[in-house]
């Protein structure tokens, strides 16, 4: 045997002892860990560093709700004419019912994921507390909300003065348009993500979470359409307040600072636009509050 | 942070009720560093002392230190310090080890490049190589508890409470589990709290032992004190050893009775003429008369007997207290 070869029997008899290290660097606390759950939210939702299959979904809903904005972006390349297919006011209108989709797909993995793990005990033994991991979910989820809020919302407009002959001239005419698209977009996002996963954080079951979230969206647009459209009294027209896609619709309409689309509950229910805005807000606030208090007294 | 000097934890009056069960009552402890291991039965609070310590839940009463930091108002500081491998499961089994370790390892406050470094470390010293970039899922159990004890230690706390760390292993996979415990308590200083209802477990790797029952403390000293200095003496009789026994208390010496044998606790010279004496006045034959060390198990063996005892007695209330 040679002294090589002896070297490395020896090596490989305490293996285990390689390694292990002191550490007496930096540590960053607590913002630093929260920021760290929110990043590692985010990517688990869209399924980086897991497998293909956690992937599609959420890539599937982002690329649906991209459509109308790419074929502003085709239409505009094509045609040269001032050919507005799509209005950024009325985009979420759009596609409301794909909105309520994506936040049932991806809020039961970003809020419930480690319930269904059981690593909740995990993070509440480290650097953050049960509000800072609330809070972090809850910015994981706006984010990705964002992303099919505002991404399209900022290719439609780009589209759309692209569709223009006068690229500068729709520019100057229209930049007003930038706030009301990011402010409705931040608060339609918060608002969304904030119902999702409050509703996502009461379940490790991923099943009941989607089930649960969707149905949160889709039965309020029903039941405040019968109420507002056929019974159409005083009392009932209130209802149009109990559903968020609709507070979705009605302050969007108020920052773009437009009358809502006809077709809408908004429009026949009849009341000011920024009543939709303080909604949209006391809601945000009202399931955030929910989330905290849930995360705040889960077993972990 | 801790000092040498400083009690890795202190409770004082420390209580916790759920509905009318005491899991905690009025606990007061202060421990210092060192490999502790904390045994009791199943049910006698060693999972609700760990819980409170680590601010998972909050005390009905009392008050709880841990390296020197109050746990209800330092909570987020102190954790930064302290890691803990739970006794369930607790991965995300489609998380490669290695990303879930750095990943846990950021939470503990770590900045990004030092957490991969420390992830790889700490996977190695845990005993996990190749494996720790595959999916999780694959794992057998004792793979599983490596990247469990991993996430606990990539953040180099000063102190890490363990639930169980040997559930579920089969006795080769306990035998390197313990090995890796006493490499990473002796071997690199850090403070280990170690929950178990195995006590050659805590023989094994502990120096201090705790000893919790119904949520009060039974005992709590240096390992090599308890079973050292305390001699037990085994005798054992042709039949029922009561008699045998009652006759050598009014001799002034300490011992319980236990079927045909009696204990009889010494700190010196056991009197062995007195048992001697006794046995002939009552007529019985001696089998044997065996000195050892107490063990671990004879702690056990006499607080059962004490409080089986005192249930018989007309005051038996302190007994189902204590039971």
């Amino acid at each position: 045997m040679t002294a090589n070869d002896r070297t490395a029997v020896e090596g490989a008899s305490n293996i285990y002892d390689l390694g292990y290290r002191r550490y007496d660097g930096v540590r960053l606390g607590r913002w630093w860990a929260v920021l760290a759950l929110y990043r590692e939210s985010l990517r688990g939702a869209f399924g980086l560093g897991r497998s293909t299959a956690a992937k599609v979904a959420p890539l599937v809903l982002i690329g649906i709700a991209l459509v109308p904005a790419l074929i502003q972006l085709a239409v505009g390349a094509l045609v040269p004419a001032d050919l507005e297919i799509i209005r950024a006011s009325e985009y979420y209108g759009g596609i409301k019912y794909i909105l309520a989709l994506y936040c049932g797909v991806v809020a039961p993995d970003i809020a419930g994921r480690d319930q269904r793990n059981r690593s909740l005990t995990l993070y509440f033994t480290r650097a953050i507390s049960r509000t800072d991991y609330a809070l972090g979910k809850l910015a994981a989820m706006t984010t990705a909300m964002l992303l099919i809020t505002l991404v399209p919302q900022v290719l439609l407009f780009a589209g759309n003065a692209l569709s223009t002959q006068d690229f500068g001239g729709y520019l100057a005419d229209e930049w007003t348009q930038v706030a009301p698209i990011f402010g409705s977009a931040l608060v339609g996002s918060l608002l969304i993500a904030s119902i999702g996963v409050a509703i996502a954080a009461l379940t490790p079951q991923r099943a009941f979470a989607t089930a649960g979230i969707i149905v949160a969206f889709i039965l309020p647009i029903i039941v405040a359409g019968i109420l507002v459209f056929e019974i159409d009294a005083d009392a009932t027209r209130y209802a149009v307040f109990i559903s968020p896609l609709d507070v979705l619709d009605g302050f969007t309409a108020w920052m773009f600072g437009e009358p809502a689309a006809t077709d809408t509950a908004v429009h026949e229910a009849g009341f000011a636009l920024w009543a939709y805005a303080v909604v949209g807000l006391a809601v945000s606030a009202l399931a955030s509050l929910l989330l905290i208090r849930r995360y705040g007294t889960v077993q972990a | 942070m801790p000092t040498l000097e400083t009690p890795i934890f202190e409770t004082r009056g420390l209580s916790k009720r759920y509905g009318v069960v005491d899991a905690l009552d009025r606990l007061d402890i202060k421990v210092e560093p060192g490999v502790v291991g904390l045994v009791g039965a199943n049910g006698a609070g060693k999972s609700t002392l760990i819980k409170i310590l680590l601010g998972l839940i909050a005390p009905t009463a009392g008050s709880a230190t841990v390296l020197g930091h109050d746990v209800r108002t330092r909570g987020t500081d102190l954790r930064q310090h302290v890691g803990y491998m739970p006794e369930h499961d607790c991965l995300p089994l489609d998380m490669n080890a290695t990303e879930f370790v750095a990943h846990m390892a950021q939470i503990s406050g770590l900045p990004r490049a030092a957490s991969r470094e420390r992830a790889a470390e700490t996977l190695r010293h845990a005993g996990l190589f190749e494996e720790r970039y595959r999916a999780m899922s694959g794992y057998s159990t004792g793979m599983r508890q490596r990247a469990k004890l991993a996430q606990a230690l990539v953040h180099d706390p000063a102190l890490v409470f363990l639930d169980e760390p040997t559930n579920g292993l089969d006795p080769a996979g306990r035998d390197e589990m313990l090995d890796l415990i006493d490499r990473t308590g002796r071997g690199l200083g850090i403070s280990i709290v170690m929950a178990t209802h195995l006590l050659g477990e805590i023989e094994r790797v502990c120096d201090q032992l705790i000893v919790i029952d119904a949520g009060r403390l039974l005992h709590h000293g240096s390992l090599a004190a308890f079973t050292a200095a305390t001699e037990t003496l085994e005798v054992e009789v042709t039949s029922d050893a009561g008699p045998l026994a009652r006759r050598l208390e009014e001799h002034g010496v300490a011992c319980t009775a236990d079927g045909r044998r009696v204990l009889v606790t010494t700190d010196g010279t056991p009197p062995f003429d007195v048992i001697r004496d006794a046995v002939v006045d009552l007529g019985l034959g001696l089998v044997r008369m065996q000195q050892h060390r107490r063990t671990l198990e004879d702690l056990f063996r006499v607080e059962a007997i004490a409080a089986a005892a005192s249930l018989d007695a007309p005051d038996g209330a302190t007994g189902q207290e204590a039971s």
